[in-house]
């Protein structure tokens, strides 16, 4: 059991997407679909993170923007705009939600030695949205928390 | 998804039975005479009895018999069914069912205690029947060992052969019961142009010499029991089976019909093969007495078998998810009629039409097997009203109507516990004990109604009750205790009686076992909204309250109004739609005061642009939905009416349930989602909106 959480931690399928300038991946466990844009519906009253729904193959379900989240700029859709539906758990019931991604790169394995501390300064994001930060291609990537985010 | 697991399926089957039994033993407590549910209470603890023990559950099975053998006596007509009896024929029915649902929890002293106070209570009047039974035959279980046997009449559906089922099997082995003299009636068998060699046309007259018990036959056909049916008569020859009284018996023997000898067709295990010489003779006015007396079982058997025809016993999650394709072909139809719309093409149009209606028609066939009748949901609590009313001595008299009214089978299960709280609060805080009852020139007995109508889109449900009614000023005097309103505010009653639907709000000065916490109608009404129902509560002091609750049909699909605001749609469910109206520019000005004059009537209104913080320029001509929950009617201001529009409901997920002006979402004809307006939300806020502006105008 402990061997395979540790085999777990140390290799993690992931797949790297964009949000501006940065790169996040996101563990591959929970990603069901990549999608390309579909029409949104803007819910008024909605928190600012989840501020839509979209039509996931018959499922309505919330659209969230990690960069609202993140306090990062939004970018119009481009053609490198894609939805990420995810697979959470929220409250013990498991709940899908898309994520725009404004670039889906690639789908690839960190593993736990490039695993970096959070640094405590430096950050302009809050930290308990961030589970670890990994290195990937020389470049540092964010493994976000996705159930704190989305909480 | 295949197998279902036997275990499983016997369980739900006795969760049937015990409603069966149930309402049997309460309608007893009511008309202790009528044989026919002393029978159909027999019935269902006998099967209960054989499949119990078919399906391993022993202690159910002999628990079970212990049970039916008291209860013979009141079958045989020898005790009367009185209160107490049927109060320990209830909690033995309870036994049985936690012995069913969870074996751990229960304890055999329990059982055995049951059985005692059952034992004592049907031989207490023993002296009494005693003459008769000298006469009759004697009570409980060994009354069959000094029977000489059992008059058998078999008859079976036609098509039992193509089950694979073998009646000569059958009568194998009720030969191994004891000596058989097997007869064949042939009178239905047709001739032979007519005739299908696949049906079974034959019907048997058996004569058991065999001093077994009922069960020992029941058992024997207990796999094509509701392909047949099975009249049993105790035959009350004394003498064993030897070739004198045989013929005897024959001379009683139901004459067949037919002008021919009937041939003997299987003797097995008798002493001597008979030639059928002496019932030649057709006698078709005698009719053996034996029958007669067991015409209601028969009857009642008959009516058992009609059901078996007509239902398929589907699993609920299959009808759910049949419900759910029906939703995606209706969203994918909808895209096909606006694209067909949106082109020339003529043929298309015409398919396009043609699968409008054929969905539509499998849309409401869908929706219809869902469909449950209420009277199964009311049954549960005439068990629910005897025990309180024994509990706190309060005599009430429990009236149902419309139980055939049909809703949707979710809804059903919503609405049991929500209406449990309201007949709990009838009969503890509605129901005056009998000493104010008398005082007040009341009948000794209250009375509590529930009833199920239908009303449009929409099915009515109330529970009445004939006692004090609510007190207005103790609410009014507790809402002002708890600070929900001003001291000296004006309030209509009905205003008031809405704080009975506060979290925590009760006005018990004693906290009962049953009610009083306060907790109940805010969950009451909560789940009725979730539903999208609402709830009125209207009263009369001294004559009793009324609550109201009015549901929707189905949770899955409504008739919804589709309009514009801003660059969004939305749907407004059509039940609450009272009219549409425009808005004159006149109203429009009255900036402040948002309320439209409707025939003479004030209306307040809300902007949906404002709601939806709508962007871009609204409409040159505003439209305005009157909608409307109860009695309370509220505009909405929208910038285009689309029209209908069959709505498929989506939950919204977690993530939105902080929304509260949406009830769910639905996906429209070119893929879009659409958010459905819960109606009962912007009423309340329309309220909150017109109290504010009160409170500001007055200060």
């Amino acid at each position: 059991m402990i061997q395979a959480a540790e085999h777990q931690a140390r290799a993690m399928q992931v797949i790297m997407i964009g949000l501006g300038e940065e790169k996040f991946a996101l563990d591959a466990g929970l990603v069901r679909e990549i999608i390309d844009p579909v029409p949104v519906t803007r819910v008024a009253g909605a928190r600012a993170f989840v501020p839509s729904v979209i039509n996931v193959r018959g499922n309505v379900i919330p659209l969230a923007d990690l960069r609202i989240r993140f306090g990062m700029p939004q970018l119009e859709n481009s053609a490198d705009t894609r939805i990420v539906v995810i697979e959470i758990e929220l409250d013990n019931e498991p709940v899908l939600v898309g994520v725009t991604a404004d670039k889906v790169y690639e789908v690839t394995e960190i593993s736990q030695t490039d695993v970096q501390q959070t640094p405590r300064v430096g950050m302009h994001w809050k930290p308990e949205f961030i589970r670890f930060i990994a290195k990937w291609r020389e470049e540092f990537v964010i493994v976000p928390n996705m159930e704190r985010i989305l909480n | 998804m295949s197998a279902m697991d036997p275990t499983e399926v016997f369980r739900q089957e006795a969760s049937e039975l015990f409603e069966v039994l149930e309402g049997a033993l309460l309608d007893l407590g009511q008309r202790p005479d009528d044989r026919e549910l002393v029978d159909s209470a027999f019935r269902a603890l006998h099967t209960i009895k054989g499949s119990g023990a078919m399906f391993g559950f022993d202690k159910v099975a002999s628990f079970t018999h212990e049970f039916e053998t008291a209860f013979d006596r009141v079958r045989k007509g020898e005790i009367k069914p009185t209160q107490e009896l049927i109060s320990v024929a209830l909690a033995a029915k309870d036994y049985i069912r936690a012995l069913i649902e969870d074996p751990q929890s229960t304890d055999d002293i329990i059982g055995e205690a049951i059985l005692d106070d059952l034992k004592r209570f049907v031989s207490s009047d023993r002296p009494a029947a005693g003459v008769a039974e000298i006469v009759e035959a004697p009570p409980l279980a060994p009354v069959h060992s000094k029977q000489a046997g059992w008059h058998l009449y078999l008859e079976f559906e036609s098509h039992i052969l193509r089950n694979g089922s073998n009646p000569l099997d059958l009568l194998d082995d009720l030969c191994k019961l004891g000596p058989c003299f097997v007869v064949p009636v042939t009178d239905g068998i047709p001739f032979l142009d007519e005739m299908d060699p696949e049906d079974c046309y034959l019907k048997w007259d058996v004569k058991l010499h065999a001093a077994c018990d009922k069960a020992a036959i029941d058992d024997v056909f207990m796999f094509v029991s509701d392909e047949m049916k099975l009249t049993l008569s105790p035959l009350e020859q004394v003498e064993a089976p030897a070739p004198a009284p045989l013929f005897q018996l024959l001379d009683e023997e139901p004459a067949p019909v037919v002008e021919m000898p009937t041939p003997v067709v299987e003797v097995v295990a008798a002493p001597v093969a008979v030639e059928p010489a002496a019932k030649a003779e057709p006698k078709p006015a005698v009719k053996p007495e034996a029958k007669l007396e067991s015409k209601p079982e028969a009857k009642a058997e008959a009516k058992r078998d009609d059901r078996g025809i007509a239902t398929v016993r589907v699993q609920a999650e299959r009808l759910d998810e049949l419900m759910d394709r029906v939703g995606e072909l209706v969203i994918a139809q909808a895209r096909l009629t606006q694209l067909a719309a949106s082109g020339s093409d003529l043929s298309i149009k015409m398919i396009a039409e043609e699968i409008e209606r054929l969905a539509s028609s499998l849309r409401d066939t869908t929706m219809g097997a869902r469909m449950v009748p209420i009277g199964s949901l009311f049954g549960r609590f005439r068990r629910l009203i005897h025990d309180l009313s024994r509990d706190l001595s309060k005599p009430v008299e429990f009236v149902t109507t419309g139980e055939d009214t049909e809703l949707d089978k979710t809804m059903i299960e919503c609405l049991a516990d929500p209406l449990v709280h309201l007949i709990r609060n009838a009969i503890d805080h509605g129901i005056e004990d009998t000493a104010t009852r008398m005082a007040n020139g009341k009948t000794e007995q209250g009375r509590i109604e529930l009833a199920a109508v239908h009303s449009g889109a929409q099915v009515l449900v109330t529970v009445k009750d004939n006692g004090g009614g609510l007190n207005t000023a103790r609410i009014r005097a507790k809402a002002e205790e708890q600070g929900l309103i001003a001291a000296g505010a004006v309030l209509t009653d009905h205003e008031i009686h809405q704080f009975l639907f506060h979290p925590g709000f009760s006005t018990a000065q004693t906290i009962s076992a049953l009610s009083g916490r306060g907790v109940g109608m805010d969950v009451v009404k909560r789940t009725i909204e979730n539903m999208r129902g609402s709830i009125d509560l209207s009263t009369r002091s001294g004559e009793g309250t009324t609550v109201t609750l009015r549901l929707p049909l189905t949770l899955a699909i409504i008739e919804g109004l589709l309009i514009r605001v801003g660059e969004g749609r939305y749907i407004i469910p059509l039940s609450a739609v009272e009219e549409c109206i425009e808005l004159t520019a006149e109203d429009e000005r009255s900036r402040g005061r948002n309320f439209l004059n409707v025939r003479g009537k004030l209306v307040p209104f809300l902007k949906l642009r404002e709601i939806m913080t709508a962007s871009g320029t609204p409409d040159r001509h505003q439209k305005t939905i009157i909608i409307s929950t109860g009695e309370t009617h509220v505009g909405l201001v929208v910038d285009q009416i689309i029209g209908n529009h069959q709505t498929v409901i989506k939950s919204l997920s977690k993530l939105h349930s902080d929304v509260t002006i949406f009830s769910g979402a639905t996906i429209l004809g070119d893929g879009t989602a659409a958010l459905i307006l819960d109606v009962a939300q912007l009423v309340a806020l329309a309220q909150s909106k017109v109290e504010k502006q009160h409170i500001s105008e007055a200060a």
